[in-house]
């Protein structure tokens, strides 16, 4: 199990998360449990990058998180370089400095009486460096992040910088500690339009040059197309469909992954204004049965009474609808033994 | 192999709809809205910073008018200050902007209303009932303490004073109705509502009094995809049904192609170009438009690497000499680098573009990618947007 | 942060002058005092005058030496009883917001006894027991003091870090695995500033106030001359009853001053943190030159016309009413 030379880097095995919130109103009800993330797995290879696509709501952040280990699974395990993590151990100094996390907002995840400096030197600090290399250390950072000259950076307040920038100094940070994994939770939905490309490139360029194994979490489908190799879609908490390449945007099996791409704004596709209108945003999510099953337009009897597993609908593609039951037989296990096979097969 | 449900689905849907007939425009008054020559400052003397600069644009009935532009390009400051909503230290420096009003009697007639001129009560009885504004936030624009059947009333016992509680009931249902949600809604406080929801009673409460402008900030920004495709297409329907002119400002360009008739690309507080929709899409003129253009990676086709715009948006404070955007254009020239280009014609044609490359100087050699001519073939299915 | 601006608004420059004043009175007053303020070689109960410029007490004390080197004594105590107030604020209302759980409830009970206790008569029990000796010492006094002030601020400063603590760049610290203790006072306390600042400007006011109290009513060491003690051997003389103002009215006046500097101090502090109530924006001198309302309401953006324009506007009319 524990083979060294494994590309894959980090892995989820089942990582379940609940949240008990109380129902509004009611002081003495029993409290509801909302399934944040049920049963996700997935992989982290040195050298790819993951793009998960969701809604809010849709739990990808919490699972970011739990990959992080900011957020304690309910259950389930990672492991990491193929030593396993027990779900309920402290975060250790080690783990931040394997699996770093980039957040969202580059203007709240700045400190705004904090230098770019502090931002870079403390990661350095924490993290072993010695006191008179931090400064190179540090311009070597932002050079990595291609903010050029690192001079005029280093002494800036973030409020000085644009949001773009500030992202940059978010991943220089990320990459101070040396990671091997890094999660980037939508680094660009907070920014210009014109900066984005400049951002995923940047992440293109970490995982193909310096094979940083990256996590992309994104509501924008058509940037996990440009940039992942894998991808996966979430729903309610659950992975419903996920690809290699980009079969699962290109045909799209999981009804929900459909009406996500036809309700992207594509001016190249006049079709793309004829999708409904009707409200379909607001159906609560089912106890029992297929989650999506109450906005799916062909939920069938299964749908509402038991939830689909994951059904090979393509190579490296599944997809966890009914629909394709009769086509394939269930992938219960989904595809990732498979992957790590192959990879050691690549390796000799 | 796979079945493509959801196509079929959306096609059997399109069948059903009626045609919805657009309503009659008046055809001396064309404009409801005529911007001239609009600046906005943030304070003033030496600490200012020209927010919108020297803007000049014009709104026909039952419209879209989109404005596109990132952070900083004024966007939101031009309508804000437009229908004098800017709060100070936001002043209106130059410029005017005139709002022709029908008549309630005869629809024919119009009366000129100066916004800059006009006084707060001339302001106070406009709004909503004639132009009215939807923000991004309806998080925040709806009371929490309310029922949402409150907020309608409010507007309606201020607006229409002669409607009786059984009359302000029903249009309170006929609104949600018309903007797909159901009646039960009216007994709900904000916080019971999804984001999509909110943002559907912030529209049916823009549209309550029957607006001849409306005028939409980001509305769709806080949303989730699949929800803005649904708000979309919900006011799509609507201006269809209702024929009110919308202003919708946001950063993504490529949802405005979609909706709007005619764009406007704002960059560091100008227009940078104008143009019908179609055109613009499919034959940018500006490096800026181009450049906007180009940062939404493709749902289809070969994966490719694109670039982007690089360099950051400009400070407004800092602005270069010359064009704004030359120090991250591509095809910048020596010119722009010390004069300002002003937003000129091209040719004969409707469409205008603030770029030394278009000025007509024979000398000046466009790049290819902004020469490229419209294709018939390609311009949108009209059927979806019949319009006069 | 931002770079520091000079204060515009006359509150707060009035508010530095009085409070600075009184600073430089406590470094330097002793030193103008022009006799030993004990010292009882003069006639009593004399009117001000040149040689005695608020005339003496009924043992003949000179009254405006006893006025200068008080300073001293109220002033250090006051910002001695500020500091550590504000020190133990800072540490109670920061750990009990970021740590938040059990640290949070055993913490908040904690301030809450504090505050629900009386200040004063705690202080008065408090200051009893002490010996004789130790009433004299400005520490003491003023660690007493502070013991009595501290609850409010915490509770402000737990509340704020509570805000604080579910923010990105709090967040984006821990992934980077940086210590509980180094977030909440070099990532957390910085963004508290102006709220640390300001507790501390009003537990300097309430300390005044308890020192002169204390004071006043005799539980401090007579030989320490302060505004309270003034006051206290005023009142004990009948001085309010026999009209001898000068005795005890610039101590009263002093205190109102001190009290009134910090508060204006305070305004300039809140113009400093919340940008709205900076006028808009525009000072009111700009505003009258532009010609624009004094108060600028919501809804209403204004408008500038240039004076080029307006006589544009004046011979167009002109030319159009003939």
């Amino acid at each position: 199990m524990t083979d060294r030379s494994s590309p894959v880097q980090l892995s989820a095995r089942h990582l379940t998360r609940h949240f008990a919130t109380r129902v509004p109103g009611k002081l003495f009800q029993a409290k509801r449990v909302v399934r944040a993330v049920d049963d996700a797995s997935l992989d982290l290879v040195r050298g790819q990058v993951t793009a998960v696509v969701g809604e809010s709501g849709s739990g990808k952040s919490v699972l970011a998180r739990m990959l992080a280990r900011i957020i304690s699974p309910t259950s389930g395990d990672l492991v990491l370089e193929g030593t396993p993590i027990p779900a309920r151990a402290k975060r250790t100094l080690e783990y931040a400095s394997k699996v770093q996390l980039v957040l969202q907002d580059p203007y709240a995840s700045n400190n705004p009486v904090h230098r770019v400096r502090h931002s870079l030197e403390r990661p350095l600090l924490i993290h072993g460096a010695q006191k008179h290399e931090v400064d190179d250390l540090a311009r070597a950072a932002l050079s990595r992040v291609s903010l050029d000259p690192p001079e005029r950076f280093l002494d800036r307040y973030p409020h000085e910088l644009s949001g773009g920038q500030l992202q940059r100094v978010s991943i220089a940070r990320a990459l101070c500690v040396k990671p091997d994994v890094l999660l980037a939770d939508e680094p660009i939905s907070m920014l210009d339009v014109s900066v984005r490309l400049g951002i995923l490139n940047l992440l293109k360029g970490l995982c193909d040059n310096e094979h940083l194994a990256i996590l992309y979490i994104t509501h924008d489908i058509a940037s996990a197309r440009y940039l992942a190799d894998e991808i996966i879609v979430m729903y309610a908490g659950q992975i419903v469909e996920r690809s290699r390449g980009t079969a699962l945007v290109d045909t799209p099996t999981h009804p929900y992954t459909q009406l996500l791409i036809a309700s992207v704004p594509d001016p190249s596709d006049p079709t793309s204004m004829a999708s409904q209108s009707e409200e379909h945003s607001s159906f609560a999510v089912p106890e029992v049965g297929c989650r999506f099953a109450p906005r799916c337009p062909f939920a069938m009897d299964v749908c509402r009474t038991s939830d689909p597993p994951d059904f090979k609908v393509g190579e490296g593609h599944t997809s966890r609808c009914w629909l394709y039951a009769n086509e394939s037989e269930a992938v219960v296990e989904m595809a990732l033994p498979e992957r790590r096979r192959e990879g050691e097969t690549t390796k000799t | 192999m796979i079945a493509d449900p959801l196509k079929t689905q959306s096609a059997a849907k399109m069948t059903e709809s009626p045609q919805h007939s657009v309503a009659p425009v008046s055809a001396r008054h064309d404009f409801v809205l005529e911007v001239n020559n609009f600046s906005v400052d943030y304070g003033v003397g030496e600490d200012m910073v020209r927010a919108v600069n020297d803007v000049t644009l014009k709104l026909r009935r039952s419209q879209v008018l989109g404005i596109a532009g990132e952070s900083g390009s004024g966007k939101s400051t031009l309508v804000y200050a437009m229908t004098r909503l800017l709060r100070a230290p936001g002043v209106i420096s130059s410029g005017d902007v005139k709002l022709n009003l029908t008549n309630e009697g005869d629809p024919e007639e119009v009366t000129p209303l100066s916004l800059v001129d006009a006084s707060e009560r001339e302001l106070r009885n406009i709004r909503w009932s004639h132009v009215s504004i939807v923000l991004q936030s309806a998080l925040n624009a709806l009371n929490p303490v309310l029922r949402v059947s409150r907020e309608f009333n409010e507007v309606l016992k201020t607006h229409r004073k002669g409607m009786t509680r059984s009359q302000r009931h029903d249009r309170s249902v006929e609104l949600l109705k018309m903007v797909g949600l159901n009646e039960d809604r009216l007994a709900r406080f904000p916080h019971e509502l999804s984001g999509g929801q909110r943002q559907r009673i912030m529209i049916a409460l823009a549209l309550a009094l029957d607006p001849e402008l409306v005028i939409m900030d980001e509305p769709t920004t806080a949303l989730d995809v699949v929800t803005q495709r649904e708000i979309i297409n919900e006011l799509n329907d609507l201006r269809s049904r209702y024929g009110f002119a919308m202003i919708f400002i946001t950063h993504d360009l490529s949802l405005l192609v979609e909706l709007a008739d005619e764009i406007v690309v704002m960059y560091a507080g100008a227009i940078v170009e104008r143009a019908g929709a179609s055109e613009l899409y499919q034959a940018p003129r500006h490096p800026y438009t181009l450049g906007l253009l180009n940062s939404f990676p493709p749902l289809h086709g070969e994966r490719r690497e694109l670039a982007g715009i690089p360099g950051s948006p400009p400070d407004l404070a800092e602005l270069p000499e010359g064009c704004s955007f030359a120090p991250r254009c591509p095809f910048a020239m020596q010119r722009c680098r010390h004069e300002a280009p002003p937003l000129t014609n091209i040719g004969d044609s409707d469409r205008s573009v603030a770029c030394w490359l278009h000025s007509g100087d024979p000398s000046v050699r466009v790049p290819v990618e902004l020469s490229r001519e419209m294709n018939p073939s390609r311009t949108r299915v009209t059927a979806l947007k019949e319009r006069t | 942060m931002k770079s520091l601006r000079l204060p515009r608004s006359p509150k707060v420059i009035i508010g530095l002058v009085i409070v600075g004043f009184f600073i430089i009175m406590t470094v330097i007053g002793p030193w103008l005092a022009p006799y030993n303020p004990s010292s009882t070689a003069f006639a009593p109960l004399l009117s001000p005058s040149a040689h005695h410029l608020l005339g003496t007490t009924s043992l003949g004390q000179d009254i405006f030496s006893q006025l200068l080197v008080g300073a001293r004594a109220t002033m250090v105590v006051a910002l001695l009883a500020g500091l550590a107030a504000t020190i133990l604020s800072m540490t109670v209302g920061i750990a009990a917001g970021y740590l938040g759980g059990v640290s949070d409830e055993g913490l908040s009970l904690l301030s809450n006894v504090f505050l629900a206790i009386p200040g004063l008569p705690l202080l008065i029990v408090i200051d009893s027991y002490l010996p004789v000796s130790s009433r004299s010492n400005f520490f003491v006094i003023g660690l007493i003091i502070s013991l009595t002030g501290w609850a409010w601020g915490a509770r402000v400063l737990r509340a704020q870090t509570m805000s604080l603590r579910n923010r990105d760049f709090v967040e984006a610290a821990r992934i980077i695995g940086e210590k509980r203790s180094r977030i909440m006072f070099t990532e957390v306390a910085p963004n508290l500033l102006p709220v640390l600042a300001s507790s501390f400007l009003f537990t300097v006011l309430y300390s005044i106030g308890a020192y002169v109290t204390l004071a006043y009513i005799g539980l401090t060491s007579t030989a320490v001359w302060n505004w309270g003690t003034m006051l206290y051997w005023a009142q004990a003389n009948n001085a309010p009853l026999s009209g001898e103002w000068y005795w005890f009215v610039p101590p009263g006046i002093c205190i109102a001053l001190v009290g009134t500097g910090l508060a204006l101090v305070n305004f300039g502090i809140d113009e400093f943190i919340n940008p709205r109530l900076r006028a808009g924006g525009l000072t009111s001198r700009q505003r009258r030159k532009l010609g624009l309302p004094r108060r600028i309401r919501l809804g209403l953006t204004p408008v500038i016309h240039s004076t080029q324009n307006q006589a544009v506007v004046a011979a167009h009319a002109k030319l159009v009413s003939r």
